[in-house]
């Protein structure tokens, strides 16, 4: 890890001299405009991945936005007479507009994940380019771009685009680290995994994806603007073909999209490979070597070049010893019940279509009190939670979360609110360590500190629930009981007022289920509000202050755990449903 | 306004023009949806396909229909063949689009090796030959065409939702798991459903030989439309690719027959991008 | 100045034919083998991506007379070596490949690479390192700004306002002259330049252009624009196509049952065109056919048979020599005599024996002197007869027997 931060920073500035000194070192031009292609490629690879690598927004549409930042480049220069550079700004923000305005109206609909946004940005760019090569933005003639002068910010022309080359490649380079390191990176990595967990886990989904669009297409948009210059005469055809997104996505494979270095790894490769056979007489055949060479490559590296190397390195470094966590347990004394409302839902109603899933609800949960929910399946047990925790919005009724309306707040604002939630089938990020994991859900749902105090924390939850020494696990290696407690230690780490388990206890075995249970008793001495939905009645009736018995939507019983069961309706809905089921 | 009859006959054309598209996506449609697996090299493989069906037709003079019977399941074998690669070493879903990519590069450059980058073209009496139908002409290839077409998507479609062995491939491309608890035998599927795919494309090249002339960069001609048909028709859904594929065809053909036929795309696709978002419910 | 010229000329013109008259007669006693380092001539060809099927020919046309000219005197008494890299179809790698055959490889000379966008690339490097650039394959010369930039084929300075009079004048001349047409044009910046020049001569010359259409570049879905030219029914199309484009159309429109009457194809790939059904009457554009009277024409007759066998040797399916060939043939006897004559590898003293001169080439002699460095235009309108390309207008240039079949 330590490695993965401060290796770059020592290397960085040392490569950034070398190559910014090369165009003086006298090495033939043939470099510099090589170079520059290779750095062409790597700032378009490493921006597609930006959205589509980090967050798993697969986008076959980067040509868009890279011709679009071209053509405003050349229109500008080359029919209105700006100077090439004051274009490049434009060259940016208009791609960036044109993907805020499409994923303005895309990251709203969540079905439009996967291969429905690859099409979706297939068919911009089919639409785009034909617009611009109907219009009189480039009409069909194509746009020769021999009048417009470029600066000489060195003594050669391929010198000036080389050394333009190299700083957009630093700084998407620069961005990809930033991004990656930063806060939102994580929200992007989360989004990749999961989207709605993350969401829930009080990620801004709509405003992590869209800023990575944005600045996806920007940096797209400013290569596409330097390369106008570069290509010289720009038609519509040879913008907007498929190279470009075919290009960035075999780049990014072949790298490791997930990383910020890999799309650059996997583009010098291949811009390398694709030069390495241009003389005449061996053309043909050099293009089925390529071939050749980049099947065997991803054969060898199936996750891509770097994550693979990643991996290598770390299962080298791991022979020494692993490191102890030791962390001192927060012993926080049991609180009675208070009087506050921590949770007041008043006619809470949720139709899907025809379906009345929850017909007018009214629950209230005091502070530091734990509610079980109970009810035969379909009941609208798990509806309650979703709705509660804003991933289903309301169709009637209200819910306040300590007082305070969340009315049509968005998933990630009820989290942040103090809202946290577990899944019944656990749903951890799975390219995430379970410490990473924790982390991410702590950064995202609670108040607002520092790194290293989310760190220790997360550190301590882990070591809460039993996970100490599993912290850099990938979520795969943790069997379903662990990874019901890596739910908890993630919904732990949001400090979270309400807390809603579901199901926390299916599926585990009898030793299992005594742990958790244990673990849940440890969390209400700390003061949680819980309400838990559960089929074992056993814990129930052990963990519960209340039940609440939900049927066919509505509040059906509420109170004392023993009362509540012994109630002859309850019995009877559980005996004929549940039961018999 | 243009008359009927030429929006009645560019109707025709389009549609059938499109059951092209929609047989090429049916494969990928197939491998992507099923097996996860996009594979690039589809394209490739029919035109392999269609070479071979020239081959066979111009210097062996064997009837087309004879080369399809021996073309087809030449493809089907290597469509298994790179299946055991995928198997073997685990392609996922991303590394799929490369390693099948570098296949289609180096099918491309065999070709042009072999064939040259000039044009070929298997002049045949099928070529241009039409039915008359009132007012409207119907080309006897491409109405062929869609009829294969039609019957694969159909076979397919009814092997898949219908049979023991479809249902069990959906139920693995669902969750391969909980399938091979069911004692679906997962992987020799795989094995049958990469073969027919392949198969398929060996169809579509048999097609390509007798309607177009063949050059090594055709390869990548269909690439984007016969994307957005597979996806439009829903990925692993035969029937669907076959839909979306007339769907395409027809929409881009009449738009020509009204506007500009430069401006074509943005009709056919801006309907795609306003249906995407609006999501009527029989999609 | 002229007067020089003129006695430049005169010395030139003698000389080749003496040498010219010595060389038929004696081929192999004066050949004197050409020695020393070799001359290094750089360029590019598309031999891999889309634009592959012309590379093929040009490497065939370039090699042939690499060996032609080595057989001869080479460059200045030395041998020449050339050197080709693949730009893969793409004009950014055209660019910089040719950085590469300048300041890596450091070849003395360079031939231009083969359509607009790589040309226009190529260009670029060409000016900025002083390099003459011959090149025969833009058709749109106005976009050939650079001083040192020569053509090698006979477009003229404004071929969009001199070739669609070509054509109408050859339509003119027909029985029944058309009195309407329709336009249709791919969106291919070379054509559709060609196409509205097309549309505007027509116009002015009183035929009605009933239709104006544009499609995009590289469209293979034909059906409803076969459909609108079938309702349209013009006396003659004229089509702004490229490669197979001319082929898919006709065979839409046979589809429809339509035969078009008589219709022009701008840069249809000529082999499938000729040897298609439909492709009978077609006319197209051209600078010269393996006919008489351009067969007279120095060495034109050795080409065509080299041509033919090493096109067979390579398993090319189409082995007549076409204008395109022709075009990298000019273009390295512009070189060769160039700078033979200004006996010097020095691009400056290239570019300005070749802007001072007219030379010799397949295409007959060309100037160089006009806007653009172009000269006279000398497009030539040839037409399908019994599968074969024959020129058939302007009428001096028909082989004998040849006429323009109207339809």
């Amino acid at each position: 890890m330590n490695v993965g931060r401060d290796l770059p920073k020592l290397v960085a500035p040392l490569a950034i001299g070398a190559f910014a000194l090369l165009p003086g070192a006298g090495l033939p031009a043939f470099y510099d405009s090589f170079l520059y292609l290779v750095f062409f490629w790597v700032s378009l690879a490493t921006s597609w991945a930006l959205l589509s690598g980090f967050a798993g927004y697969f986008s076959l549409g980067h040509a868009a936005f890279f011709g679009v930042g071209l053509y405003t480049t050349a229109v500008m220069a080359a029919k209105f007479d700006v100077p090439f550079l004051l274009t490049l700004p434009a060259a940016m923000i208009i791609p960036a507009l044109l993907a805020i305005g499409i994923g303005a109206i895309v990251f709203r609909l969540r079905r439009l994940r996967g291969e429905l946004f690859a099409l979706l940005t297939l068919a911009v760019t089919f639409v785009i380019a034909t617009i611009i090569l109907n219009t009189p933005i480039d009409g069909g003639g194509g746009i020769f771009m021999s009048a417009v002068p470029l600066p000489s910010l060195m003594p050669t022309p391929t010198g000036t685009l080389y050394v333009l080359g190299l700083a957009i490649c630093v700084a998407t380079l620069a961005t990809a680290w930033k991004v990656g390191h930063s806060r939102l990176g994580m929200g992007l990595f989360a989004i990749h995994d999961d989207e709605d967990v993350a969401e829930a886990k009080g990620v801004p989904t709509f405003r992590f994806k869209l800023a990575a669009f944005a600045l996806s297409a920007a940096i797209a948009g400013i290569v596409g603007g330097v390369h106008a210059m570069f290509v010289g005469f720009i038609t519509v055809s040879g913008t907007f073909d498929l190279t470009v997104p075919l290009y960035v996505v075999l780049m990014s494979v072949l790298g490791g999209s997930r990383s910020w270095f890999g799309p650059a790894i996997g583009a010098v490769v291949i811009t390398s490979l694709l030069y390495s056979f241009s003389g005449g007489s061996e053309a043909i055949m050099g293009r089925a070597i390529v071939g050749v060479v980049l099947i065997i490559a991803i054969l060898w590296l199936p996750d891509g070049v770097v994550p693979e190397l990643r991996k290598r390195l770390k299962r080298w470094s791991s022979t020494t010893a692993p490191a102890s966590v030791e962390v001192a347990p927060v012993v926080v004394p049991a609180r009675p019940i208070g009087d506050r409302h921590v949770l007041e839902a008043r006619g809470v109603t949720k139709r899907f279509g025809g379906l009345l899933a929850l017909a007018g609800v009214d629950l209230d949960v005091k502070e530091g009190e734990i509610v079980g929910l109970v009810g035969p399946n379909g009941s609208g047990k798990t509806t309650l939670i979703n709705v509660i925790s804003g991933h289903y919005p309301l169709s009637s009724g209200t819910i306040a979360v300590d007082g305070l309306q969340l009315g049509t707040l968005p998933a990630y604002q009820i989290a942040r609110r103090g809202v946290a939630r577990t899944y019944q089938i656990p749903r951890p990020f799975t390219n995430m360590s379970a410490l990473e994991n924790v982390v991410a859900a702590a950064s995202f749902g609670g108040p607002p500190r520092g790194s290293r105090e989310i760190h220790d924390e997360a550190l301590h939850w882990l070591a809460f629930t039993g996970l100490a020494g599993k912290e850099d696990v990938l979520p795969a290696g943790l069997n379903l009981h662990e990874r019901k407690f890596l739910e908890l230690a993630r919904a732990l780490a949001a400090k979270p007022k309400l807390l809603l388990l579901d199901e926390v206890l299916s599926g585990l075995n009898p030793a299992e289920v005594a742990n958790a249970i244990r673990l849940v008793r440890a969390i209400r001495a700390q003061g949680a509000t819980i309400v838990f939905v559960e089929h074992l009645m056993r814990a129930v009736v052990e963990l519960s202050d209340r039940v609440a018995v939900l049927n066919e939507g509505r509040l059906f019983a509420l109170g004392a755990p023993r009362e509540v069961m012994r109630d002859p309706r309850v019995v009877s809905i559980y005996l004929g449903k549940a039961y018999a089921a | 306004m243009p008359s009927v009859t030429l929006l009645g006959q560019a109707l025709i054309s389009g549609v059938l023009a499109g059951g092209m598209y929609g047989l090429l996506a049916m494969g990928l449609s197939l491998s992507w949806g099923l097996l996860r697996l996009v594979n690039l090299s589809h394209f490739a493989l029919a035109f392999l396909s269609a070479y071979a069906v020239y081959e066979l037709g111009t210097t062996w003079h064997v009837a087309p229909w004879w080369s399809a019977a021996l073309v087809v399941p030449a493809m089907f074998c290597i469509g298994a063949a790179q299946h055991w690669l995928f198997d073997k070493f685990r392609v996922n879903e991303l590394a799929s689009l490369l390693v099948t990519f570098s296949f289609a590069v180096i099918l491309e450059a065999g070709i042009q090796l072999y064939w040259t980058a000039d044009f070929r073209r298997y002049e045949t009496a099928y070529a241009t030959r039409s039915i008359k139908a009132g007012p409207f002409f119907i080309p006897v290839l491409e109405l062929m065409l869609c009829l294969v077409a039609g019957a694969l998507a159909w076979g397919t479609w009814v092997w898949l939702t219908k049979t023991y062995v479809g249902k069990a491939l959906r139920a693995s491309a669902e969750d391969a798991e909980i399938a091979a608890a069911y004692g679906v035998n997962h992987r020799k599927l795989a094995y049958l459903l990469s073969g027919i795919g392949a198969g398929y494309a060996g169809i579509a090249g048999t097609f390509i030989a007798l309607i177009a002339t063949l050059a090594p960069s055709e390869i990548w001609t269909w690439l984007g439309v016969v994307f957005a048909v597979v996806i439009i028709g829903r990925l692993g859904n035969p029937l669907g690719a076959l839909l979306a594929g007339l769907l395409i065809g027809a929409s881009q053909s009449v738009a020509m027959a009204i506007f500009s036929p430069a401006w074509a795309p943005v009709v056919s696709f801006s309907m795609l991008i306003v249906v995407l978002l609006w999501d009527p419910e029989w999609i | 100045m002229i007067e020089r010229v003129g006695r430049w000329r005169r010395r030139r013109v003698l000389a080749g034919m003496a040498a010219g008259a010595v060389s038929l007669a004696m081929p192999s006693l004066l050949r004197a083998a050409p020695t020393g380092k070799p001359v290094r001539v750089g360029g590019t060809l598309s031999l891999t991506g889309f634009l592959a099927q012309t590379a093929a020919i040009h490497k065939i046309a370039a090699e042939m007379m690499v060996e032609e000219i080595n057989g001869r005197n080479g460059l200045l008494g030395r041998p020449v070596e050339y050197v080709l890299l693949d730009d893969q179809s793409k004009p950014e790698m055209a660019r910089s490949l040719y950085e590469k055959l300048i300041t890596v490889d450091k070849v003395d000379l360079i031939q231009g690479p083969y359509a607009t966008a790589p040309i226009l690339a190529a260009m670029g490097v060409a000016q900025r390192y002083g390099k003459v650039m011959i090149q025969s394959s833009m058709g749109i010369p106005k976009l050939q700004t650079y001083d040192r930039a020569f053509p090698a084929t006979p477009f003229g300075s404004e071929p969009d306002k001199t070739y669609p009079n070509v054509i109408l004048d050859a339509m003119a001349s027909i029985p029944t002259p058309p009195r309407t047409m329709v336009v249709l044009t791919s969106k291919f910046p070379s054509a559709q330049f060609m196409a509205k020049g097309m549309q505007k001569e027509a116009e002015g010359r009183g035929v009605k252009v009933l239709l104006y259409l544009e499609y995009e570049s590289g469209n293979h879905d034909f059906g409803a624009i076969a459909a609108r030219l079938k309702e349209a029914n013009p006396d003659f199309l004229w089509v702004g196509s490229l490669g197979l484009e001319s082929n898919l159309l006709l065979e839409a429109l046979r589809k429809l049952d339509y035969a078009p009457k008589n219709h022009f194809h701008l840069y249809p790939a000529p082999g499938p065109l000729a040897l298609s059904p439909d492709g009978d009457r077609a006319l197209c554009s051209t600078f010269l056919e393996p006919d008489e009277p351009f067969m007279s024409r120095p060495g034109m007759k050795r080409f065509a048979a080299e041509f033919k066998e090493r096109a067979a040797k390579i398993n090319l399916p189409y082995t007549t020599i076409d204008a395109q060939a022709c075009g990298m043939i000019s273009e390295w006897q512009m070189l060769e005599t160039a700078v033979n004559a200004a006996g010097s590898l020095e691009d400056a003293k290239i570019a300005a024996w070749l802007k001072a001169h007219k030379v010799d080439t397949v295409f007959g002699r060309l100037r160089f002197d006009g806007p653009y460095n172009h000269g006279d235009a000398a497009q030539l309108i040839k037409q399908v007869q019994n599968k074969e390309w024959k020129v058939v207008w302007p009428k001096e240039f028909a082989a004998p027997g040849i006429k323009l079949i109207a339809s």
